[in-house]
């Protein structure tokens, strides 16, 4: 083995709420991060906080950026068995299996990971709670001592984690900071010790390049990040898994700024005074998910009726009703898309990857304010939660926002008009504290000026306004609502797709396209308004056309239906997690050969 | 508290209100109130009081729900937002949230207020945001043609309770009191002077005001609260009672058959507004001495 072979391992870590799990695969992910590697992570836990619940953190770590997780991990390991064991099979062969050779309670036949290991995969067995004994007197070190062994077993530079730990630790005290290293020394010195694995291991990471920096973000992160750069004046907000982190974040930045977040009663009062920020001509934003979209849907409709720009981010999870507040779905869609009485249209915008995050957040400022619309941006709870090492270039002032059209010079008895129709739909803006150009706003039909007016010809031509001038957004500058990846020209297959699941449709295309099977992915962003050319263009260069989401109605495949009257093959799956890239391989196979 | 009778001449009359310039803060919409509606009185009085106040037109917001009393903002000539049925309150928490400097004005019916948008008023007195907010209680659903309220009496036949109301109203000043209302007055839209007094009270104070209207509806309502009624129960408040005795306050609230007219508490505390000055002060302070 030389040091020019690229690095692509999977790490996952398994325990019971309480373990440690996601603490450790947290300081494992900002390790290598650190250390140069690029990174793609997601946890997946239990909506109870203590318990017996399972949680599993999963970390694939590269020399180049990949798009999703991998169906097998390199290596394994359990912090408690009887959660880890149905998922001794995702190890690949001559993949690592750790477990706890000493474990605390006498478990019954076939159920310890010994048991479980397969032919081909490698087992280790340490007694880590031994270890964390002996090192640090007792046994919460646990999660630490399996780092250590990480680290040591994969040949992985002991120093970031050291630092790493010092600063997650460092607000408890000297203490435990030094218990913390002593249990991750032992982990590391125990593995350093054993025998290596043949093909699992480290190449030293690339150069980063200086103009750039590099950095680890969760979806949310990244959303909160566009926020600030966007410069957000207030957030109102009410906590729901999983958007709670983008409130929680801001609530400690906004107040540095002299900005304002405001913890409301519901989420009906948090999109109200959000529109209500937005009229007197703050930058404000919300973030829900699914329940909490549903309780916004009336005032969404307000903001389209007024035109007040407003941001709502929703992060989608299990539906309907509560369904699975702690696993991932693209269930939404529809409610996103339609949820309000009347034809209450509105833009829609749905990132793909953390980066994406970051962007598209920004871009709903600029957009709802050029448009004068509410913007919804979708994520999901993969999306939310999962960590992405990000390329930020921090030359650039990122988002423009300064989109106000100037107020017209009043004469003298002139009644200033909210609702001009203009030729582009948008009419200019006045605020609470504008000189002379006192209105109301209603959410009744109105006229121009703004009073209320249900004439025939009025509701007509307010509607026409309210919609097309939402048509601009799918030319807006600096923004990509679709983007084509894969071959060019005419495939066979198209893979057609949006949001979090993009990014095992591309790891599929990608494996499809090693396989021979010429084929491309096509990312739709923008969802509304609606990108017909560029989504029918796109489909005319494919023989069959795939839409993989992870919803039970294909609610994105009967847009594109509905939208373009053309028939597409739909995977709709509602495993809870990701889309498995093997799955949507299988399909581009299957139609690749039909 | 009585009403001086004297002659009043037209010409001398609208000279009086032309000069005073509270016309300014008068739209040129309609009013779409039933003639004798006691909502017109409020209006008069909101105008009275900007005017006294000499508040900038351009710097103040009217924000209402849905309901007849809701149709307000288009009556007056400043900033005004008619939102949804029940949540004037938040919408009006975002407007002062983002621009401090605007008088913020909420004003809503008793269905708006405690029946669907009941939920808010507990958190907007708790946060002591600096708005004002003027109920209009007529006891009964206006808009949609004489309908049960949340503060209809006991008994009240309505196109909804044919078999009359079985259901005891509500007690809206022993709940703001509870909520920790910073600000609380009560009146009644047949006594006009008084009504202008206190909304110009209300609106001055720092932090949320309550300022309870009772007012007729004299379409729907012909038995209960007429002004024949209302104008025999009302009485002024209490000689002796102490605004800032939370304890004398709640007692005078449970009076329902003999509503007090004037200001029943009021207390200096942080406003919402001071508390994010708080905030980020704190933040900044925190944030101060790193060098990273």
């Amino acid at each position: 083995m030389t040091t020019m072979s690229k690095t692509d391992i999977q790490i996952a870590i398994c325990g019971s709420a309480g373990d440690g799990t996601i603490a450790a695969g947290d300081i494992l992910r900002n390790a290598v991060a650190a250390a140069g590697y690029r990174v793609i992570g997601f946890d997946v836990y239990p909506p109870e906080i203590r318990g017996f619940g399972k949680c599993i953190s999963r970390l694939r770590i590269s020399t180049d950026q990949s798009y999703s997780l991998k169906r097998h991990s390199d290596v394994l390991l359990s912090l408690d068995d009887s959660q880890a064991l149905p998922h001794a099979g995702e190890v690949r062969d001559m993949g690592a299996v750790i477990f706890e050779s000493q474990p605390i309670a006498p478990c019954q036949e076939g159920e310890h990971m010994s048991a479980r290991v397969l032919p081909g995969q490698i087992p280790y067995a340490f007694s880590m709670r031994e270890l964390s004994q002996q090192a640090t007197g007792g046994g919460r070190a646990r999660n630490l001592v399996a780092l250590g062994i990480i680290a040591g077993l994969l040949g992985l530079t002991p120093d970031p984690f050291r630092a790493i730990i010092a600063r997650k630790f460092g607000k408890q005290g000297p203490e435990i900071v030094a218990r913390s290293l002593a249990g991750f020394q032992a982990g590391f010195d125990g593995a350093t010790r054993t025998f290596k694995l043949d093909d699992v291991f480290f190449s030293p990471p690339g150069q980063a390049d200086t103009a750039q920096r590099v950095i680890m973000l969760s979806g949310n992160a990244a959303v909160a990040r566009g926020c600030l750069d966007a410069e957000l004046d207030t957030f109102f907000g009410y906590p729901i898994t999983p958007a709670t982190s983008i409130m929680e974040r801001l609530a400690a930045e906004l107040p540095k700024h002299g900005r304002r977040l405001l913890q409301t009663e519901d989420e009906i009062a948090a999109i109200a005074a959000t529109i209500g920020a937005g009229y007197a001509g703050a930058r404000a934003a919300t973030a829900t998910s699914g329940p909490g979209l549903a309780l916004m849907s009336e005032m969404l409709g307000l903001a389209t009726i007024t035109e007040t720009p407003c941001v709502v981010f929703v992060s989608q999870r299990g539906g309907p009703s509560t369904g699975m507040p702690t696993k991932t779905e693209q269930s939404d869609l529809n409610a996103a898309l339609y949820g309000s009485p009347g034809d209450a249209c509105r833009i829609v915008i749905a990132p793909t990857n953390v980066e994406g995050c970051y962007r598209c957040a920004g871009k709903a400022f600029e957009m709802a304010e050029r448009y004068q619309t509410p913007v919804i941006v979708l994520l999901d709870l993969y999306l939310s939660n999962r960590y992405e090492t990000v390329t930020l270039d921090e030359s650039d002032h990122a988002f423009v926002l300064d989109a106000n059209k100037p107020l017209p010079r009043l004469e003298p008895g002139e009644t200033y008009r909210r609702y001009a129709l203009t030729e582009d739909g948008v009419s200019p803006r006045a605020v609470p504290g504008d000189a002379g150009h006192m209105h109301v706003i209603t959410g009744l039909e109105h006229n121009e000026l703004g009073r209320p007016d249900d004439s025939e010809t009025m509701h007509a031509a307010m509607s026409r306004k309210r919609h097309d001038k939402l048509q601009a957004a799918l030319r807006h500058p600096e923004f990509a609502v679709t983007r084509r990846f894969g071959a060019t020209g005419r495939v066979k297959v198209g893979l057609l797709a949006w949001g979090s699941t993009f990014g095992e449709c591309l790891e599929a295309m990608f494996m499809a396209q090693a396989q021979n099977i010429p084929c491309a992915a096509l990312k739709v962003v923008m969802l509304s308004p609606f990108p017909v050319r560029e989504v029918a263009s796109f489909m005319d260069d494919c023989d069959q056309v795939l839409v993989p989401e992870i919803n039970h109605e294909g609610q994105f495949a009967q847009l594109v239906q509905g939208t373009l009257a053309r028939p597409v093959t739909r995977l709709s799956r509602v495993p809870g997690s990701p889309m498995p890239v093997e799955l949507i391989l299988n399909e581009i196979r299957r139609l690749a050969q039909g | 508290m009585s009403i001086p009778i004297k002659p009043v001449f037209v010409d001398e009359k609208l000279r009086e209100v032309q000069e005073s310039g509270r016309l300014a803060y008068r739209s040129h919409a309609l009013p779409t109130w039933c003639p004798g509606c006691g909502y017109f009185a409020i209006v008069e009085g909101l105008t009275h009081a900007c005017n006294a106040m000499n508040l900038p037109r351009d710097q103040t917001a009217v924000v209402s729900g849905i309901g007849c009393s809701s149709r307000f903002p288009f009556f007056v000539d400043l900033y005004g937002f008619h939102t949804l049925h029940g949540r004037a309150l938040p919408v009006a928490t975002g407007i002062k949230t983002a621009n401090d400097r605007l008088t913020v004005i909420a004003v809503g019916g008793d269905g708006d207020g405690f029946a669907i948008g009941g939920g808010h008023i507990a958190h907007a007195a708790k946060r002591n945001v600096d708005i004002t907010y003027l109920l209009f209680d007529n006891g009964i659903y206006g808009l949609t043609k004489g309908q049960t309220s949340p503060t209809s009496a006991v008994g009240l036949r309505t196109s909804t309770s044919p078999f009359d109301n079985p259901e005891r109203p509500l007690n809206p000043l022993l709940m703001l009191l509870s909520y920790g209302v910073s600000w609380l007055g009560q009146a009644y839209a047949g006594r006009p002077d008084h009504l202008r007094g206190m909304i110009a009270d209300a609106i001055a104070h720092r932090g949320f005001s309550y300022l309870h209207i009772l007012s007729p509806c004299v379409t729907f309502d012909k038995t209960s609260r007429t002004y024949v009624n209302l104008g025999l129960q009302v009485r002024e408040i209490p000689e002796g009672h102490d605004p800032t005795d939370l304890m004398a306050a709640m007692r005078l609230a449970q009076d329902t058959d003999q509503p007090a007219l004037g200001l029943f508490y009021h207390q200096k505390r942080p406003t919402l507004g001071d508390t994010f000055d708080e905030i980020a002060a704190r933040a900044r302070a925190k944030t101060a001495p790193a060098t990273d």
